[in-house]
């Protein structure tokens, strides 16, 4: 078993965060496999649970593990598409522009991050974070909803912005000088719960696109946006040009 | 106590405090405390949290007692003071260990807002603190919402800051 070099530079939880990496990647520890313990996995490999923690946050953010309330940390069965990584302008990747919606306010509030919400957003768990929630029409009909989460600290005056009529990005950009550098995209299939078919004009149980957005200034992580969409109203067009470099 | 010391003068920050919606769970409000416990610095403990609406309006708050009402399990509820249940010793303990696992873990589920306490007792950050003394003494509160212009939530005080001044000026 591979243990920690504690004459390394390197950080504990860095290279706990290798070892665990491997495992996954060398099948060790294979998909929909439940890791040890917190406290296991301390005494394994003697280091506090701060270290196992922060080892197993990474984890989380970059999509190896899930955590599932009441049940354990598994390796998660999504395939991220890593390798896929695009750069294209941002307005092109924004659901909120050029498309004429309206706008049904749901939520825009304060709350505690929860779940694994802490480590989506790369904050700890004591932050506060504010929550928008909006439903989106075309024509009346409901077709996305747009669920996103800053920390409070990244832009206070967002609470009480008027983001029913403005883009977020507009706002963010233009108005409070932050500005996105980077955006990574996760897309997904989903099946509704009641509250979202009722939200979306569906069944319960229909299923929906889903994409998960986790936005950058930097290396600062300053936004997540969950987006549940009707999977009858949007094509997504994907498209990569190859170069000479 | 000094003279014409008024509430923003003893006043704790909104962000000071956990804040939650009113739809999340009791069981989540508890992990958020908790996390809180540990990260404190201003406060030794949360002895409640916020409850806010979707718009940000404060509904109510929920405190420790709060919680621990809303996981005892109902059977041990009394319906009227004739009715409490008043045996001590074991089997109290007993009684309660043993419906715990079975229903306090389902009533961890239950949204806060079928907990919390309305809000319904504010001041103004400009009101003198024995107003602020006065409703939290008689109307047995640990924390109380500070408004402005009877609309805008801009801060809290608790029941220990008014202590620690009106046992300072009895002291003096």
């Amino acid at each position: 078993m591979t243990l920690l070099d504690r004459q390394n530079h390197r950080k504990l939880y860095v290279q706990l965060y290798d070892i665990m990496k491997k495992k996954i990647e060398d099948k060790e520890w294979s998909l929909g496999f439940r890791i040890p313990i917190e406290q296991e996995l301390c005494n394994v490999f003697e280091v506090s649970r701060v270290t196992v923690r922060s080892a197993i946050s990474v984890l989380v953010r970059q999509g190896y593990l899930i955590r599932q309330q009441g049940r354990g940390t598994f390796v998660s069965k999504k395939v991220i598409s890593d390798k896929l990584t695009m750069f294209t302008t941002f307005g092109e990747l924004m659901l909120e522009e050029g498309i004429d919606f309206s706008t049904d306010m749901l939520a825009q509030t304060i709350m505690m991050p929860v779940d694994d919400l802490a480590d989506k957003l790369n904050v700890s768990g004591d932050k506060h974070i504010i929550y928008i929630k909006r439903l989106r029409k075309v024509d009346n009909k409901p077709i996305l909803i747009q669920e996103t989460y800053i920390p409070f600290h990244i832009c206070p005056p967002l609470l009480e912005e008027d983001v029913r009529k403005n883009s977020l990005f507009e706002l963010l950009e233009r108005k409070h000088g932050i500005h996105l550098t980077r955006v990574r995209n996760y897309f997904d299939v989903k099946y509704l719960n009641a509250d979202e078919g009722m939200l979306l004009d569906l069944s319960e149980n229909s299923p929906a696109l889903v994409l998960t957005q986790h936005f950058f200034s930097g290396e600062t992580q300053i936004m997540y946006m969950r987006s549940i969409k009707r999977p009858d109203s949007f094509v997504f067009l994907i498209e990569f040009e190859k170069t000479d470099r | 106590m000094s003279k014409g010391k008024v509430v923003k003068d003893l006043m704790l920050d909104v962000f000071d405090y956990p804040h939650v919606p009113y739809w999340f769970t009791l069981s989540q409000a508890i992990k958020i405390i908790k996390v809180s416990f540990i990260s404190a610095k201003k406060y030794p403990e949360p002895l409640a949290i916020l409850v806010f609406d979707e718009k940000y309006n404060l509904m109510g708050t929920l405190s420790l007692k709060n919680i621990l009402t809303g996981l005892e399990p109902r059977f041990m509820r009394p319906t009227t003071d004739a009715q409490a249940y008043t045996k001590e010793g074991p089997e109290l303990a007993l009684i309660w260990s043993t419906l715990f696992n079975k229903e306090s873990k389902d009533l961890a589920e239950k949204p806060v807002s079928e907990i919390m306490v309305p809000a319904k007792y504010f001041v103004e950050p400009d009101d003198p603190i024995t107003k602020a003394a006065f409703m939290i003494i008689h109307n047995d509160l640990i924390l109380l919402p500070v408004l402005e212009n009877k609309k805008k939530f801009v801060g809290l005080v608790r029941l220990i800051e008014i202590f620690n001044e009106i046992s300072d000026a009895v002291l003096k």
